[in-house]
């Protein structure tokens, strides 16, 4: 029997209780007829049964953690089926679905009631990701934190100070990382300069497949020469039986076509032609000079290559990426548009971050896994040769570095006065660093000293002034003033400007306030609200915004899903590495839009338009879209693109990298457009086995959902959004027909079946819709209730602390305001800004 | 001995606190001392080891037929590498962690039982592992009071939040040796520089140590109940490297010994290979008695990418029919595999007296997730005889949802450990402890 434990439904944290019990959870006494019924022979105040007494349970299911777990245990024992006994009488399918709905409603909300924190914001730490912008901030170079802790691991917002925790080696952990970013801060004189290093592919690769071709040519000479004395075979040739034999000619002729066409082509002779190899090395890779720990900077890779037109548009692009050893990291794309008449240049510029060596290349595009090799076998067996090439490069070359300046270090090491002593000198630059790196705050005169103890000990050890002064200012930046965003007045009181100003800053920015803003906060006019708007719009105007999109948008709509599954390239060919990043991407770049233009926010339910790039154009087969950067690309009005739903991204996530998933998919919607979560998923719940081994469409798979009561009551409202977004693939392209891969995988492909698709469903049990337009315009009514879950996603992200609900005045306020303005992003921004509860600690 | 053990064990089923007679393995803690001089007519000195899986098993294939129990079952195809040691393992099914609902963390909760949500406005709460409750009686008297080893990337093996399986008294994630080279140099490695400058060395951290905590309390003086506590976090930090620094001083002057059979750098290893290292780097220590208390966190993606799979662990924990199901499989025999090697080398290994390494260790395997996203029914294999458990058969508990802490506390109490409970233990397993 499964045993659903609704764990999650426990946590019913306590906060203020009472203040948020306006509205309590309660279990209709109604409901409770079921008790009589059904479970009163054991279990009333007198019989009390394994202690349980259902006769005095209170109603009121948010009154205290106690209650909500006794619910709670209800709500298990019957969703396992455990309760009543099998030989006890049942209670009813229908009666138990009702039951069983109106409990899982209430304990929803009772959770909600229960873990308010009534406005109270926990001590703050830094984030990783804000630990590591905040030292660049402070000393100009970005530390590698990949040693730290993901803080993103933990449920909710990486922002929220409660689940922010410090284990016990952190600390070492930040002193070793401050030390090593300051001292190449300060310490990293040797300029590198900027050279021009050009790679000639041909030199590598003609050779290359030449040697190889000659090689295979060799191999099949011998084997038949091995096979053709079958009773003496000859011993010098390697081969030792007549398997190997057969086997190595069959390998060599599916390869050598495709060597005897590259070196036909003249264009090999000046360049290199992109082509994937099963055995000698794979893909056909630009290798640039390594570039090593001090040659940080700005570089450039110029690359002089052309398309070849009748090649699958995918490969008619340049891959660069960077790493060392085999992972490699996608750095981005370029499509190629030139010819072998008339090539082009294509430029790509990245930076090279200091203290990190890697090795940049440049090659076709990828998929994850064995995807390309599947591909190209399965190609080879259709043309004889492989997958055709797609781009030829002519050289690369690397330009670079245009070196970091470090301004910061000038103002650590700021120029000692005449007459200063060193120590007095080395005290005032520790003091005023500290003093910048705990945001406002003066660092006690003792740590001060104590700080120096440590320049003096590390100076006689003999370290130089500039070594031995990294010491004491690493233990700045490990020390809790610098960790920790330090709000210190107790109760209800307003925050100071200078906390006022970080927590601004953090919120937009993820890193610590700007020269503007400390003086703002210092001449206290940031406390003015149309200063602090001006100041609003300015921030969001900056580059460093993307940080606040990056960070924000990827955990509200739970984007770390995009990475959750691989695909199989032989499956989806189209679907690559290039298509997953740069649908990412889509969806940033769709709010960057939002914010930058000012559109509604509805747009993301619904707009005419997408915000793409070429990559994704090709990929969702909308034409005239030139150049990489995303932009706004009008649509037509049936276009089925538009709007979040629309996206490869979001199908993608409610995938598991072979069907497309309903349930993942509706309560998605749910959860992010509707503001409806669904109650959390119950562990332990097995896979749908009953109808393991059939071959079914993915609707007919969810119909063990609508079997029993228990899943029913939770599925029906989920699972028929889903129903609607079936017409998307796993990998977000439009399908006509599902079709269903079963039986043994031949080159990663099995065989098929195909289903007709029925996207009819049902929204909150009363809304239906027959297809997906129908479904998009359905949701598109409900802005409402998108508008208010952004809001609250908001005030957890901003204030770092769970939404509540004593905040739902703040909320409502705030999607009152935005409003106004056709629900524009920035006016919710603006809102939470000016509330109270953003400068109130 | 034993029957003072027995007979507390006898009455360990009820929680309520009893005076605990002292065991073979606090006796043995007691005696040597850190310069290494250990009394050779001690008992052998007992040891723990946890390893972790992190994604869970094939489930249908991994646990034997739940019919069969006792002596007589039938050790699955899955497990056969392990077959030469059948008499010597115990597989048990049932238990489960109650509060544990993360469907991607098989190592988070596994050794401790707790409930993540159990501390109001926290959404993430843990508490003290099995492992570190056993190293504060175990680790008195070794270099290393307990040894963490976790694999690198982690993050995506199933293992969930955490940095090792080991989690502190105030249920804060320990840091774990993530490379072989890591762990040997930790371990084997002596330290070349000269003893007044190592000292200096301590001495400098404590004063870093000493800085840090005079702007903390700067803070302390402003904050309110909340942000204090939350601040205390820091402070524990603290006080735990504290802890550490004093005992790396007692040590100092001691050399870290050899194993007798000389052990060189390992390389840089991955996936099966890496395992195979780190289970050989386990047994060194335990002949030279660095430590007497191991988790380790064992790599899931690059074990399967080192048997030939391309796919992620998380793509082959959701397996279905096919490559996905075959590749979790292969996984399932290799650990096998891997787990048989480390039984025969502890095996190998004598102590004075003449017994093994092995019968005098506690070995678990395991992890808090069954398969896929399931968390009841956790797979469970012991073996070893630290704990005095009576192995060579396949244990069903009767109610399925039996704690998983019981066995953690079975394990603490047959090794000597005077623990009254463990998390939400509601007692020793009884049937470990028949004759």
């Amino acid at each position: 029997m499964k045993s659903i434990l609704f764990a999650a439904l426990l946590f019913l944290a306590v906060g203020p209780v009472a203040q948020a019990q306006d509205n309590p959870a309660f279990m209709p006494k109604k409901q409770t007829s079921v008790f009589e019924k059904y479970c009163f022979d054991c279990h009333d105040s007198e019989t009390q049964e394994g202690s349980v007494d259902l006769e005095s349970i209170p109603l009121q299911i948010s009154k205290d953690i106690e209650t909500a777990e006794r619910w709670a245990k209800v709500l298990n024992a019957i969703n396992s089926g455990e309760m009543p006994p099998e030989d006890s009488e049942q209670i009813p399918d229908q009666e138990k679905l009702e039951f069983l709905e109106e409990l899982s409603r209430q304990m929803v909300l009772a959770r909600k009631i229960l873990s308010d924190s009534g406005g109270e914001i926990t001590l703050r730490r830094l984030n990783r990701r804000e630990y590591q912008n905040t030292l660049e901030s402070l000393i100009g170079v970005r530390p590698n934190v990949s040693g730290l802790p993901d803080d993103q691991a933990s449920s909710g917002f990486d922002t929220e100070g409660a689940s922010l925790f410090f284990s016990s080696n952190q600390l070492e952990l930040y002193l070793n990382a401050a030390r090593h970013s300051l001292d190449f801060a300060l310490n990293s004189s040797s300029r590198v300069k900027s050279k021009t290093e050009r790679i000639e592919p041909e030199e590598t690769y003609t050779p290359h497949y030449e040697g190889y071709l000659e090689e295979l040519r060799t191999r099949i000479a011998n084997s038949k020469k091995f096979l053709a004395s079958p009773d003496d075979p000859p011993t010098d040739l390697g081969i030792l039986d007549a398997y190997q034999a057969k086997k190595q000619m069959r390998n060599a002729k599916k390869w050598v076509p495709q060597l005897e066409e590259y070196v036909a082509r003249p264009e090999t002779k000046t360049g290199a032609t992109m082509i994937l190899t099963i055995k000698k090395g794979g893909p056909t890779k630009i290798k640039l000079p390594p570039v090593g720990a001090h040659a940080y900077g700005r570089y450039k890779i110029r690359v002089r290559a052309a398309a070849y037109k009748d090649a699958p548009v995918r490969f008619q692009y340049l891959e660069f990426t960077s790493g060392i050893g085999k992972s490699r990291n996608h750095m981005g794309w370029r499509k190629v548009v030139g010819t072998l008449g008339d090539p082009e240049i294509i430029e790509f510029e990245f930076e090279h971050l200091p203290g990190e060596k890697q090795l940049y290349m440049i090659h076709q595009r990828t998929h994850q896994d064995r995807g390309d090799k599947n591909l190209w076998t399965l190609n080879q067996l259709e043309n004889g040769i492989g997958t055709p090439p797609g781009v030829w490069v002519d050289w690369a070359e690397l330009v670079g570095p245009e070196q970091f300046e470090f301004p910061q270090r000038d103002e650590i090491l700021f120029e000692r006065p005449q007459g200063w002593s060193e120590k007095k000198y080395v005290k005032e630059v520790i003091r005023r660093f500290a003093t910048k790196a705990f945001r406002g705050t003066e660092p006690s005169e003792e740590y001060v000293g104590k700080l120096f103890e440590r320049f003096e000990s590390a100076s006689k050890d003999g370290n130089s002034f500039k070594k031995a002064i990294v010491e004491p200012l690493a233990i700045v930046l490990s020390s809790p003033n610098f960790l920790y965003k330090v709000e210190s007045t107790g109760g209800n009181e307003s925050l100071s400007a200078h906390e006022l100003a970080t927590r601004l800053s953090y919120f937009l920015w993820s890193t610590t306030p700007d020269q503007e803003l400390v003086e703002l906060a210092e001449s206290g006019k940031l406390n003015d609200p149309t200063v602090l708007r001006e100041q609003t719009d300015r921030m969001i105007a900056d580059p460093k915004f993307e940080r606040f999109i990056n960070g924000f948008v990827h955990q509200w709509l739970e984007m770390e899903r995009i990475d959750m599954f691989q695909f199989s390239g032989a499956q989806y060919p189209e679907f690559d590495n290039a298509v997953r990043a740069n649908s990412r991407e889509e969806l940033f770049s769709m709010f960057r839009l939002l914010v930058q233009e000012r559109l509604p926010l509805k747009d993301l339910l619904h707009g005419n338009y997408v915000v793409i790039n070429d990559l994704l154009a090709d990929y969702y087969g909308i034409e005239g879209v030139k150049g990489h950067e995303f932009r706004k690309v009008d649509i037509p009005k049936d276009s089925v693109r538009g709007g979040l739903l629309g996206t490869c991204a979001v199908n993608v996530m409610g995938s598991d990298g072979i069907r497309s998933s309903p349930v993942e998919r509706g309560a998605w919607v749910l959860r992010h457009l509707l503001n409806n979560p669904p109650p959390p998923a119950p562990p332990n719940v097995p896979q749908l086995s009953r109808l393991d081994g059939e071959v079914l469409s993915v609707r007919n798979l969810q119909r063990a959902h609508q079997e029993q009561p228990q899943c029913a009551q939770c599925h029906q409202k989920i699972d028929p959004i889903g129903y609607g977004l079936e017409n998307f693939d796993p990998t977000g392209a439009w399908r006509e027909v599902e079709t269903v891969s079963f039986g043994k995988s031949k080159l990663g492909r099995k065989q098929t079946k195909e289903f007709e698709i029925d996207p009819r469903g049902k929204l909150h049990s009363e809304q239906t819709f027959s297809n997906f337009a129908e479904l998009r315009d359905v949701i598109g009514e409900h802005e409402d209730d998108f508008a208010g879950g952004f809001a609250e996603s908001l005030i957890a992200y901003g204030l770092g602390r769970p939404y509540g609900f004593t905040d739902k005045s703040l909320s409502e306020g705030m999607v009152q305001h935005a409003a106004k303005r056709q629900y524009d992003i920035n006016e919710f921004i603006h809102a939470l800004i000016q509330s109270k509860a953003f400068s109130t600690k | 001995m034993k029957s003072s053990r027995r007979k507390f064990l006898c009455s360990a089923t009820s929680t309520v606190a009893i005076p605990f007679l002292p065991s073979l393995g606090l006796i043995a803690a007691a005696a040597p001392v850190a310069r290494g001089i250990v009394n050779p007519l001690a008992p052998p000195p007992k040891r723990m080891v946890f390893l972790g899986i992190g994604f869970g098993v094939t489930a249908d294939r991994w646990y034997p037929d739940i019919d069969r129990e006792g002596a007589e079952y039938k050790l699955p195809k899955l497990l056969k590498p392990l077959a030469r040691h059948k008499d010597d393992i115990t597989i048990i099914q049932n238990l489960m962690h109650q509060y544990s609902a993360d469907g991607h963390a098989g190592s988070t909760f596994w050794l401790t039982g707790a409930n993540r949500y159990a501390v109001p406005g926290q959404s993430f709460h843990n508490t003290v592992s099995v492992d570190q409750v056993a190293a504060e009686v175990l680790g008195n008297d070794t270099r290393f009071t307990s040894v963490q080893l976790a694999a690198k990337g982690a993050g995506t093996d199933g293992h969930g939040p955490g940095l090792s399986l080991a989690w502190n008294r105030s249920g804060k994630p320990v840091a774990g040796l993530d490379t072989p080279v890591a762990a040997f140099h930790r371990m084997f490695s002596n330290d070349t520089t000269p003893l007044e400058q190592r000292q200096k060395i301590l001495n400098d951290q404590r004063s870093v140590l000493d800085t840090v905590l005079t702007d903390a309390k700067s803070i302390n003086r402003k904050l309110n109940k909340t942000d204090a506590n939350k601040l205390d976090e820091y402070f524990q930090s603290i006080r735990e490297i504290e802890v550490r620094l004093a005992k790396e001083e007692k040590w100092l002057a001691v050399d870290k010994k050899k194993p007798s059979k000389p052990l060189s750098e390992p390389g840089d290893l991955e996936g099966v290979e890496e395992i195979r290292m780190m289970y050989n780097l386990m047994v060194a220590a335990m002949q030279v008695d660095a430590s007497r208390v191991f988790t380790y966190r064992m790599p899931a993606n690059s074990m399967i990418q080192s048997l030939g799979a391309t796919m992620s662990a998380h793509t082959m924990s959701h397996y279905s029919e096919g490559e996905r199901r075959t590749v979790s499989q292969q996984r399932d025999t290799a650990h096998a595999k891997l787990l048989a090697e480390f039984f025969d080398k502890l095996k190998a290994s004598k102590e004075p007296d003449g017994s093994s390494l092995f019968d005098h260790c506690s070995i678990t395997f395991g992890t808090n997730l069954s398969s896929v996203h399931t968390l009841k029914n956790c797979p469970t294999l012991i073996a070893g005889g630290g704990s005095g458990f009576k192995h060579g058969r396949h244990l069903v508990m009767d109610n399925p949802k039996t704690p998983l802490c019981n066995l953690w506390l079975s394990t603490l109490r047959g090794s000597g450990i005077a623990s009254e409970s463990f998390g939400d233990a509601t007692g020793v397993i009884d049937e470990l402890f028949e004759k």
